[in-house]
């Protein structure tokens, strides 16, 4: 709508009508191009690669030179890739029910509270997101060695979930001051305690930001390296991680990455990455750009 | 609101509004310290207590992980003239620096061209996110084996034949900063793209209308304009990318002079086990970090804290 008004603004202007109208379209075609092949041409030459048999994913450039196959899929399972997939569904799940559960009780609180008090604690939180994660490695390695945390998902998702929280409170924060509080008076002078209209009022209206927030702390839970590299390296059967895993693969050549193999488990992982994003487009850009920019 | 005393018991209860009925509630205030309680003691014992214990543990001696003693500031002084230490700094600031300014210049560039384009634009914004959805390790992997000598895609497309770029100093680094420009500007410019729209098209407009040019209305009205957006966008940038591990990890293990400070410290931990000097090491990195967040976040007012819970308002 806004941009009828400026072609039409700067057909007043600048009297010169057709041809530039064109060659716009042209150069807004060649941008769209641009961009769309930046975000997904990678993901054509990873989809080519994995179904590359034997030696061709290693040894042929071209995207388009068979003989292509599954072969690299069912080696992937073999290594016990889907154990991989549960402990990270796993992590993930544990670490975006705990984030929402106990952020957006102090999100809510924050956004309630009178402006100064506020300052400080998101002042307060800021700082935390601002802790880089390689700090807890060595303490945190030498606390769940005695506590025997290594190798569990306790041991990853309790990091996760102290690092995801700053960003859950931040979304969370601004969702809630968003909601008018007189609907919550209402609730109140109809008889309900202040918590009763935190659940049965407010937290239902927040629900489309609280979502928004779930997805993207389970995204950052799901693709996390460094701790879980650190504390769970091996065993699928326990408690590695999918990147650990796609990072872990080994052929049977020493010291040569299996090409194959490792393509093939991406794409096992970015086709329903892929796919949620696509669904909750909306939902996720509103999310994101609430927890960092908000003009 | 002109409440600033702390309050006391008697007031919390006098506080409490007048339709309350039985005594199962409780009171506004009382449920706001008990709403954020739980947040806050998780964040002190997962990520502040750690922090307060690698410097208590960089003070002892270890060999392995056997406790040999008091060591006091030597694992400071050990790693503060180590080669290996003021290498590992220098990667991580070439690459924070190159790589952040190339996302932002890229991811404005992107930005920009997306706020014009109408139709296509809910494509774009999908395929936009699927770069920054995708797991850093899988990225790493992808670029890694698209630089790498075979199958040798990269070198392919430009006729470069065997070209090493992953086992030398140099091209080792561009090519890590390359994959985390891929993956990270697309992100950045969707952050922009979110502060363009805040803009009102009118002042454009009327820019255009006082026969502004394009390049002028883009440096006099729309960066001024996108200016918080711009900063929040850095500082968030700036602090990821001193953090970098997992495209080093995965695409060169720290070799040809790309090893950063995170994967320096993580080298202490399982490889060749020493709790003394990786705390320390990571004590110096979390300074570094830490004060660097704090400088940006001074230089930005407190207007992040504000701008971003009363924006919504």
């Amino acid at each position: 709508m806004s941009d009828t008004t400026t072609t039409m603004t700067r057909k007043a202007s600048v009297p010169v009508p057709r041809p530039v109208g064109r060659r716009r379209l042209w150069v807004k075609a060649a941008t769209l191009l641009v961009i769309l092949s930046w975000c997904l041409f990678p993901f054509l030459w990873l989809v080519m690669t994995s179904l590359k048999l034997g030696d061709r994913a290693l040894n042929s450039p071209d995207l388009f030179q068979g003989p292509f196959g599954l072969a690299n899929y069912r080696n992937v399972f073999e290594q016990d890739f889907h154990l991989n997939l549960r402990n990270s569904l796993a992590v993930a799940t544990m670490t975006t029910l705990i984030c929402i559960t106990v952020g957006s009780l102090a999100a809510y609180a924050l956004a309630r509270l009178p402006l100064k008090r506020r300052l400080i604690l998101l002042t307060g939180v800021l700082a935390v997101s601002l802790f880089p994660p390689v700090a807890l490695v060595p303490p945190l390695y030498e606390v769940w060695r005695s506590i025997g945390l290594l190798n569990k998902w306790e041991g990853l998702y309790l990091p996760y979930t102290a690092f995801e929280l700053p960003l859950t409170i931040f979304i969370l924060t601004t969702f809630y001051a968003a909601i008018p509080k007189e609907l919550e008076e209402a609730a109140k002078v109809d008889g309900a305690t202040p918590f009763q209209a935190f659940y049965k009022v407010v937290f239902p209206l927040a629900a489309p930001g609280v979502f928004a927030a779930g997805i993207i702390i389970f995204v950052a839970a799901w693709n996390e390296f460094l701790l879980a590299s650190t504390f769970a390296p091996r065993n699928p059967e326990i408690a590695q991680t999918v990147p650990v895993a796609i990072a872990a693969f080994t052929g049977q050549v020493e010291f040569q990455r299996p090409i194959g193999t490792i393509t093939a488990a991406c794409v096992v992982v970015v086709i329903p990455m892929v796919v949620v994003a696509l669904l909750f487009q909306r939902r996720i850009v509103a999310g994101l750009t609430a927890g960092s920019v908000k003009g | 609101m002109t409440r600033v005393r702390p309050a006391t018991a008697d007031e919390t209860r006098s506080d409490v509004a007048p339709p309350r009925r039985r005594g199962s509630g409780l009171s506004e205030r009382a449920l706001a310290r008990v709403f954020v309680a739980p947040s806050l003691i998780l964040m002190a014992l997962v990520a502040l207590f750690p922090v307060l214990y690698a410097v208590v543990l960089s003070l002892f001696e270890y060999t392995r992980r056997e406790r040999q003693g008091f060591a006091g500031l030597g694992n400071y002084v050990a790693a503060l003239s180590d080669d290996r230490f003021w290498s590992a700094l220098w990667f991580t600031i070439v690459f924070t620096v190159t790589s952040v300014a190339a996302e932002f210049v890229i991811g404005l560039g992107f930005a920009l061209l997306m706020n014009q384009t109408f139709r296509g634009r809910g494509i774009t914004r999908a395929a936009i996110l699927i770069p920054w959805v995708i797991p850093t390790v899988i990225a790493a992997q992808m670029w890694f084996f698209m630089f790498n000598v075979t199958p040798g895609f990269i070198n392919s497309v430009f006729g470069l034949g065997d070209f090493n770029w992953l086992g030398q100093p140099g091209w080792a680094t561009f090519a890590i900063v390359f994959a985390d420009v891929w993956k990270t500007a697309p992100f950045v410019a969707l952050l922009l793209l979110a502060g363009l729209q805040t803009i009102p098209v009118e002042i454009t407009e009327s820019a255009m209308v006082d026969g502004a040019g394009r390049w002028q209305r883009l440096w006099y009205i729309t960066l001024p304009l996108l200016r918080p957006a711009i900063l929040v966008a850095l500082l968030f940038r700036t602090v990821d990318a001193l953090r970098v591990y997992d495209l080093v990890a995965v695409m060169t293990g720290g070799a040809f002079d790309t090893e950063s400070l995170s994967v320096l410290v993580q080298q202490y931990v399982v490889r060749t086990p020493d709790p003394g000097y990786g705390s320390a090491l990571s004590t110096l990195t979390f300074i570094l970090i830490l004060g660097i967040g704090l400088v940006f976040v001074r230089a930005l007012g407190r207007d992040i804290a504000i701008g971003r819970t009363e924006g919504a308002r």
